[in-house]
Order: structure tokens, then sequence, then C-alpha cells
């Protein structure tokens, strides 16, 4: 089994389903007590896991951290990489393509289990080719998005986010990159390396 | 609260219950007809010489294939440039669910569009055509792609040229991927087009059918990710306009990437200098410039010399 198959059908429903779980019956008790006790600051990293509505699965790496003066540790600002040379490109002929992405993210309804979130995204795609002929062709691109979504915190430094996000720059034919699309899904599992 | 609730009951009611105005004039109407439904023997090669002595038999033929929502009409240009040449033969395909009415296509399946060229291709082979090429435009890229790919030609006669005008894999309007959810709400989508151009395309795009389209690109992609073979001794080249509001020209990377000889050699793309979708019809087009008639005319030329190779 390719570990992209993986990514793409197993371990995101997994993800999904158990986030969803917990958010049906899980009480809102206060969560995340450890860090809110304290006043030091948050870094979380880890996985970033992404697929775009229709196109491709495109995974990588993120940090994001917060400390007692970011309005008590709701505000986040943070850094991702995702490329589809870890997600659907990886032993396809999918178009190899990388997104680095800085956010800031805020979090609703702290101390508790489920947080909604809202975030905006800046920052830069690039795809490429292969080959020198498609040089005509735009391949690079600004991105902005915003995402809504829900982040699972439970006790413990373990963060699991998952939100939908639209990119508000795509590709049309004429400008900007063909592969770029409106609509992503994604999960993100962090972990804070600070606690 | 119940007022509210009804209100987006009727919102949602009127959105999905939403039947465009078709007029008479339209294609859409199902009063006017493609006119290869009247006479497919003026169109389609296996009507026309059904039984074709040895010498006919040897003759290249061409299967030109139209884009979506669009009719014969799409290759005609082709057929007026190539009168009076003897040395190949062109056959005009209608599409399944294409040419009729707008019940007619909303009811199609991507299937039944594919359905007539597959007809064609029969009827050539066992009239005993030996040199059959298969050129496509638009959505009929997919379609000869998935062709290919689902190994219909394994144990066939194996075409000599698959030529594609402006193939789609990728969709300019980034909205298609979404079809599935706002589809139903959205009913159809009109198509900003001259009262000429309504006789020869459909007006309007039942959802069902961008939603078929949708299932046809996502499968025709995901078979590029893996790698399409062709035959052995067939060849194939894009031909993609570099600005195409249609059809997204990264496309031609998709089949660039995922389209391999039986030799292993790369297919041949040719970028054209155009901001035209199917950039070989021009009739009817507004605005038509000489760097477009020159594209056209190049395209026919090298469509004809590749074919009789």
């Amino acid at each position: 089994m390719r570990f992209q198959h993986l990514v793409r059908t197993k371990l995101y429903r997994f993800l999904s389903g158990f986030f969803f779980v917990w958010l049906a019956y899980s009480p809102s008790i206060g969560q995340d007590n450890q860090t809110t006790k304290s006043n030091g600051a948050i870094l979380d990293v880890g996985i970033r896991l992404q697929k775009s509505i229709n196109l491709y699965a495109e995974n990588g790496i993120t940090a994001q951290y917060t400390n007692q003066k970011l309005f008590a540790k709701r505000l986040y600002f943070g850094l991702s990489y995702v490329t589809s040379r870890l997600g659907t490109a990886l032993s396809s002929n999918a178009i190899k393509q990388d997104n680095v992405l800085f956010h800031a993210a805020y979090y609703f309804r702290p101390n508790r289990l489920i947080r909604p979130l809202v975030k905006a995204n800046v920052g830069y795609f690039k795809a490429d080719y292969d080959d020198a002929m498609f040089d005509v062709l735009p391949r690079t691109s600004l991105l902005a998005s915003p995402e809504l979504g829900l982040c699972f915190c439970p006790n413990i430094p373990l963060k699991i986010n998952a939100s939908i996000g639209y990119n508000l720059l795509t590709g049309n034919g004429v400008t900007g990159p063909g592969t770029l699309y409106p609509v992503f899904v994604q999960t993100s599992v962090t972990w804070n390396i600070l606690k | 609260m119940k007022i509210i609730i009804s209100l987006l009951v009727m919102i949602v009611g009127v959105a999905c219950s939403s039947e465009p105005t078709i007029t008479k004039d339209m294609l859409d109407g199902g009063t006017l007809f493609d006119p290869s439904i009247y006479k497919p023997e003026s169109y389609l090669i296996s009507k026309a010489i059904p039984n074709p002595t040895l010498e006919q038999a040897r003759k290249p033929v061409i299967i030109a294939c139209h884009g979506y929502t669009a009719t014969t009409f799409e290759w005609d240009e082709l057929r007026t440039w190539a009168a009076g040449r003897t040395d190949f033969l062109l056959s005009q395909v209608l599409l399944g669910g294409h040419g009729r009415s707008y019940e007619e296509f909303k009811k199609s399946s991507w299937h039944d569009w594919q359905s007539a060229i597959m007809d064609e291709y029969d009827r050539l082979e066992k009239a005993g055509y030996q040199n059959i090429s298969l050129l496509g435009s638009s959505t009929s890229g997919a379609l000869l792609l998935e062709l290919v790919a689902s190994g219909y030609f394994a144990n066939r006669l194996i075409p000599r040229n698959v030529l594609l005008v402006d193939p789609i894999v990728i969709p300019s309007d980034k909205t298609l991927s979404l079809i599935k959810v706002f589809g139903p709400m959205l009913g159809y989508v009109e198509t900003d087009q001259s009262a000429a151009e309504d006789k020869v395309y459909y007006r309007f795009r039942p959802q069902e059918t961008l939603q078929e389209l949708q299932s046809l690109l996502t499968i025709v992609r995901k078979d590029l990710e893996k790698g399409i073979q062709l035959p052995p001794n067939c060849n194939l080249k894009v031909y993609k306009s570099s600005k195409d509001s249609s059809a997204d020209p990264v496309s031609a990377v998709l089949i660039y990437k995922g389209v391999s000889a039986a030799n292993g050699v790369p297919i041949a793309v040719e970028f054209v200098e155009s901001d035209l979708h199917v950039y070989t019809r021009l009739n009817l087009r507004s605005n038509v410039t000489a760097k477009d008639r020159i594209n056209q005319i190049a395209t026919f030329t090298d469509i004809a010399a590749r074919t009789l190779r």
C-alpha cells in the first residue's frame, strides 16, 4: 500500500471520525489547564494534511506560537509548508507543487475541549512543471485564504485541528497556476514542545 | 424561527426547481437538431461509404469529435478546409446527448457522450478501414484519453494518431470542482454566447451534465497520475492555446506527464499563442484576427500531415 493512499483515505477518515465523535459526545469541561494556568508560551509543532476538493492531497509540517500577551493565548501566529510531493505526487505523475503559508489563528472558547477557530493564511505557491516547454504557463501565485474549523484540545499538549479553507486566488486559465483550486480541507496534528 | 425555516425551504425549493427559459431558436429547444441526425451520410464515413473498396479502406480516416455542449459544427471548418482533398476522409461524430434538446442533454452521461465515438470507430473497423486517427476538441480530449486508459483499443485496430485540440483535464473555472455541492441549488448554468451560436451550441448547461463532466475529468486526471500508455505505433499530440478560459492550459502538462508512447518517447505538445478555446473553430466568433486564421490553418495542415504519415 502506498503512503499517499494511506494519507488520502484511512488517516483522513480516522482523524475526522475521531474528531467528530469527540465533538458530539464530549462534555465541555475545561481543558488544557496546564497551559492555561501557566503564563508560559505555547509552540505547537506537527504535521498538516491538506486536500483540495477534486484535486491533490498536499501534506507537510506546521508550527504556531502564542503566549499570554496574545489575547490570553487565544491568538496564534504560525507557519506551514505543504506540498503535493508528500501527497498525490508521491510516486505518481501529479504535478509537484509547494505551498508556504503564514497564518494568524484565533481560538474561541478557551479551556474547552472543542474550540472553534478562525484562521487567515497568506503565502506563496509554486508549481514545478518539469519541462522548459511549459515556461509559458503561470506557475507561481500569492496565497490568501480564510479558514474555519474546530480544534480538539485535550488536557495534554496535543492539538488536532480540522478546518475548511477557501483560496481567494486561483488559476483561471489565463492568469494563476491551473492547479491552484479554491476549496481545501485540512487536518493538523500538533504537539506543544514548550510543555 | 418558523418563518426563517419556511423562507429557507422556499429559497432552496425555487433554486432546485429552476428551469431555463428556452426558445425554439436555440439548440436546447428540441426543434433545431444537429444536421448529422438528419443526414448521417454527410458526416459519418461509416454511413457515407459503408462498403469501401480496398483503396478506400486504406485511406486515412479522421474521426473528429467535438466538445461539451457543441455539435458537429465545431469541425465544419476542417471539412471546408479539406474540401477537394482525396488523400484522407473526415468523419464528424455527434456526441451522445448533444445536438438534440436540453432534456436529452440533461439525462445523458459522459458514457453516452463517448459511446458515439466508439460506435463510429467500431463501424469503420468492421467495414474494413485500416488507418484511423482520432481528433478531439476540449471534452472529447478527455473522452479519448479515457478510451485509451480503459484499454478499449487492446483487442481492436489501433488508431494511428490521437490528436487533441485544447483538451480539458483541469477546468479554467475552478468552481466546477464544487458542482456536486452547488449544482443542485443552481439547476443549470447559462452560457454567454451569440444568438447564432445558440443554434449550434447548447446555451444552458444542466448541472447534471456538469457533474458528469467533473466525474469524467476526475477519472482522467487519476488515470494520468497513474500513467496512460499508448498502444504500439500510436502517436499523440496536444495542441493547446496558451490562454484558455475553458480548458486550463495546465491540462497539457498533466497529459504530457501522464501519457507515454509504447516506445517510451514523450508525446508532442504544441502551445499556440491564442486566447481562444478550441482555437480551430473561428466561425461565429467575433473579432477573429489574422493570427487566429494562421493558427487554424497551421493546425489543420499539421493534423493532415500527421494523419498521412
